[in-house]
């Protein structure tokens, strides 16, 4: 080949694959030019294409990294993550303090209320001044829908079982029927199934089902949404004609929420400054931040602890010995130190610390391999000699530590565990299927609905029902069913009285073992010095409380 | 040309059709239920019947399949479990995000990798050679992940010169926000007047970008090198050294010139890889596009979102090796007849 040919040849060859690489550069181009203006995840405006009325130093903004998605942005069947974005959009009649409060409530859209001596009545009076973001007045009408809603299609509609009638008695004062005695005090402050929604916000749902999600709401809370891409990020804006006012101290006007999946990358966000707090930082991590002088850590007590179910239903788990065994067997000092890295305590029965009916009086198992080796053998199965199959949410990572824990310290005694981690949604249902075919053992991850864990963990883990919803246990016993009914209906009327029957269930629950009770977990977050204000409030997992935030003076 | 053209698009088509089958069939299998999933936990039994029924998934699966199949055909992917949106929805709204990463990436590659295997063949047997030899082994087998994070490492932790993740800082959008034209924040903030964005988005694209050329700079390298070393033996270049043509002309015009088909394959190809590497990458910088959004959805068994994630890849992936055939084609005739 001589020059002639090569150099002209080479060049024409270059020239069309050179127009080739551009062809694909603009196809590439032109897929993004033809989509970014709309995206369709995007509620209200892509991220950037609507600024907000920024002042020449811009809002003032609050930069969150979440691991809560959104499953609903409809406040009536709301009953997961999205409760970190609702407590702020939204108002209940009352909060539930902390535990060791002086009162048991705060004020939410009621001021005040009362009940009948029978538990069966009672009657909030409604803030004046409280408007919904649309600008509607909170009335008792509103009230009465909202709960109405919540009764018939909310996602923990079971919670309104006690309701019979809700009465607007005038425009601010609501009354409440109850079928039978309630707590509807506790109720009214539930984090899921309790938001008072703008009338004309439901009137929209009824009309088109979808009307919340697409990012709009209809709360009276301090925040109002302002934009949402599912999967992506919330941003919050402060609802300016908000009952509580925004003059007291220096409010942020902009909550931005990043939703985050992944600890680790919250972590990385919150050291390189692209998020102010992040509120899931790797367990294993999360220490380093106690030494840390630009931060404060926050290490609470929460509303989560860890259950295991013994399947009552299946031998040699029938025999009670043979639970209490496996009870003393447990390592759960070792436990809280691997599975929740040191930030848990053990639980007494499954009523979480700080919630009620909690009790000091309810005993606890601590690992004792001899006792535990001494009540198989009364129970016939000396040197263990049976297996058992432990089944485990595999996307839970802190039973992912611990279960191996359980496995090793039953082989001390004889007892073989097969550990099947899987979805919980497998494993749920699974636990719901053929009988012959369910786990012997079952971990989960529990909290209540709302501050009573008496009619909440004691009723839903382990009173007998025709069909086993969360009692995974399957354990039926007539004595302990009967207290906890009874302390139901007392709570409404005499809270101590109702205590008192819980105790006693708890101490029988203990006692026959149909379930193993690890450790209720700590809510452990650091938090920038640069951050005044913060709350934390157990009684409303998943929420944090934006408002009562402020930079730092 | 036509015929080949038809060929090669019933071939496209067969593979995705191929494609649609297995990803179908794979997400059926799955021990997973997928309206106990839509519903999120604490589902309750009939609320999985409705939404088993809603979603269809009573059916006999070769009716899912051919429900699936013309959806798929009308545009529809379905509706993602996780974020409850419609799949094709969240992909092309991710997709400026990958593919400004994507073409950044290969912006840095493409010179960066033909340089040094054209220095390296120039070299051949000395130092320059083996380092860029070393080099490019090492860029090709070094996993994304790692190189993110010593990057992350380096730049942030050390330096502090680079930020650590995202698309923009989260402030930007308040200061100086980017008025979407293209999706590409680097082109809408030029074509915004908005130098404040477009630094911020630059100083965010760099540690992404440079951890996605890796492989591709380490590729496109060797291949250079080789087609280099190649025409470099060549008698014509023998030719005109002989006629005493000066060296550089020799190497950049008749050498490079001719180097450069085989060259621009791999480009194409490692275009293509670039869909399906951005994956890690973006997991690492938190980067807001299709990774990010695929590796969730894997995550969390969103089946609906993994099947659309996986024919839109492979859609991509089709195309550009479609595009390259073509393009061969177009160079060399013999192409065309085989």
């Amino acid at each position: 080949m001589d020059r002639s040919t090569a150099g002209p040849g080479a060049s024409r060859t270059t020239r069309r694959l050179g127009v080739l690489f551009g062809i694909l550069v603009l196809v590439a181009a032109a897929c993004g030019s033809s989509t970014s203006p709309a995206p369709s995840t995007t509620a209200t405006s892509a991220p950037t294409d609507a600024p907000p009325a920024a002042t020449p130093s811009g809002p003032l903004v609050l930069k969150v990294a979440t691991t809560a998605n959104v499953t609903t942005w409809d406040p009536i069947k709301s009953f997961s993550t999205e409760a970190l974005y609702m407590a702020n959009i939204y108002e209940p009649l009352l909060w539930v303090n902390p535990p060791g409060a002086a009162d048991q409530f705060s004020p939410g859209l009621a001021t005040s209320w009362s009940t009948s001596a029978d538990g069966l009545t009672w009657t909030f009076k409604l803030r004046s001044g409280a408007t919904f973001h649309d600008g509607e007045p909170v009335t008792a009408e509103a009230v009465k829908r909202s709960f109405e809603a919540a009764a018939d299609h909310a996602g923990a509609s079971f919670i309104w079982l006690p309701l019979d009638t809700v009465e607007a008695t005038d425009a601010s004062t609501v009354t409440l029927h109850l079928k039978y005695a309630a707590a509807a005090d506790l109720i009214a402050s539930s984090l899921y199934g309790a938001w008072i929604v703008s009338p004309k916000a439901l009137d929209a749902v009824a009309a088109d089902e979808n009307y919340f999600e697409a990012g709009v709401d209809g709360g009276s809370g301090p925040y109002t949404i302002e934009s949402f891409t599912a999967d992506k990020e919330v941003l919050l804006t402060r609802y300016d004609a908000y009952w509580g006012g925004w003059s007291d101290v220096q409010h942020y006007d902009k909550i931005l929420l990043t939703i985050t999946p992944e600890a680790v990358v919250q972590q990385q966000m919150l050291d390189g400054g692209e998020a102010d707090m992040a509120l899931s930082i790797p367990l294993e991590n999360i220490g380093q931040y106690k030494t840390n002088a630009d931060f404060t850590f926050i290490e609470e007590p929460s509303f989560f602890n860890y259950v295991g179910y013994f399947n009552v239903d299946k031998a040699p788990l029938d025999n009670v010995k043979v639970r209490q065994a496996l009870s003393y067997a447990i390592p759960y000092e070792d436990i809280i130190a691997i599975g929740a890295q040191g930030y848990g305590t053990q639980s007494r029965g499954p009523v979480p610390a700080g919630v009620f009916p909690w009790s000091a009086d309810v005993p606890q198992y601590t690992q004792d391999l001899a006792k535990a080796a001494q009540l198989l053998t009364e129970a016939g199965h000396e040197g263990g000699g049976f297996s058992l199959e432990l089944t485990y949410a595999s996307e839970n990572q802190n039973e992912g530590r611990f279960a191996p824990l359980i496995k090793d310290a039953y082989a001390k005694i004889g007892v073989d565990v097969t550990l099947t981690p899987m979805q919980f949604n497998q494993q749920w249902e699974r636990s719901k299927g053929d009988a012959a075919a369910r786990q012997d053992m079952f971990l989960v991850l529990y909290w209540p609905t709302y501050s009573d864990a008496g009619s909440d963990n004691l009723w839903s883990l382990f009173h007998s029902s025709e069909s086993p919803f969360f009692n995974l246990s399957y354990w039926n016993d007539a004595e302990f069913d009967t207290l906890v009914d009874d302390a139901g209906a007392l709570t409404a009327t005499d809270r101590d009285a109702a205590l008192a029957k819980y105790v006693e269930a708890m101490k029988r629950l203990v006692d026959q073992a149909p379930g193993l009770f690890f450790y209720d977990t700590k809510f452990v977050m650091p938090l920038k010095n640069t951050i005044a204000g913060y709350q934390y409030n157990l009684n409303y997992p998943f929420a944090q409380f934006f408002y009562p935030l402020h930079p730092a003076s | 040309m036509a015929r080949f053209l038809a060929r090669r698009l019933a071939g496209s088509a067969l593979v995705l059709l191929g494609l649609s089958v297995v990803t179908f069939v794979l997400a059926r299998v799955i021990p997973s239920n997928a309206a106990a999933l839509y519903i999120g936990p604490r589902a309750r039994p009939e609320d999985i019947a409705r939404v088993t029924q809603q979603l269809g998934l009573d059916q006999p699966l070769p009716v899912q399949y051919l429900t699936y199949l013309r959806a798929v055909l009308s545009g529809d992917l379905g509706t993602s479990i996780g974020t409850k949106q419609p799949v094709l929805g969240e992909l092309v709204g991710r997709l400026p995000a990958s593919l400004e990463l994507i073409a950044v990436a290969m912006l840095i590659a493409i010179p960066v990798g033909i340089g040094l295997g054209v220095l390296s063949a120039r070299w051949q047997g000395r130092a320059p050679d083996f380092i860029v030899r070393i080099a490019s082994i090492v860029g090709v087998s070094m996993p994304a992940f790692w190189l993110a994070l010593l990057l992350q490492i380096v730049f942030f932790r050390q330096l502090d010169l680079l930020p650590l993740t995202g698309r923009t800082d989260a402030d930007l959008r308040f200061i100086a926000p980017i008025v979407p034209v293209t999706g590409f924040y680097l082109v809408d903030s030029l074509l915004g007047g908005n130098p404040t964005a477009f630094i911020d988005a630059a100083r965010h694209i760099v540690l992404p970008a440079l951890t996605l050329a890796a492989y591709p700079v380490g590729l496109i390298a060797r291949m250079t090198r080789s087609a280099m070393l190649e025409v470099l033996d060549q008698d014509y270049i023998r030719t005109a050294r002989a006629f005493g043509l000066r060296d550089r002309l020799v190497v950049y015009r008749l050498g490079l010139r001719n180097a450069m088909p085989p060259v621009l394959t791999v480009i194409g190809l490692t275009l293509a890889y670039a869909l399906t590497g951005t994956f890690f990458v973006e997991i690492v910088f938190n980067w807001p596009g299709l990774g990010t959004f695929a590796v969730r959805s894997l995550l969390n068994v969103d089946y609906p979102a993994v099947m659309g994630i996986t024919l839109f890849g492979a859609a991509g992936y089709v195309l550009i090796n479609l595009l390259v055939d073509l393009g061969q084609a177009w160079l060399d005739p013999r192409v065309r007849l085989t």
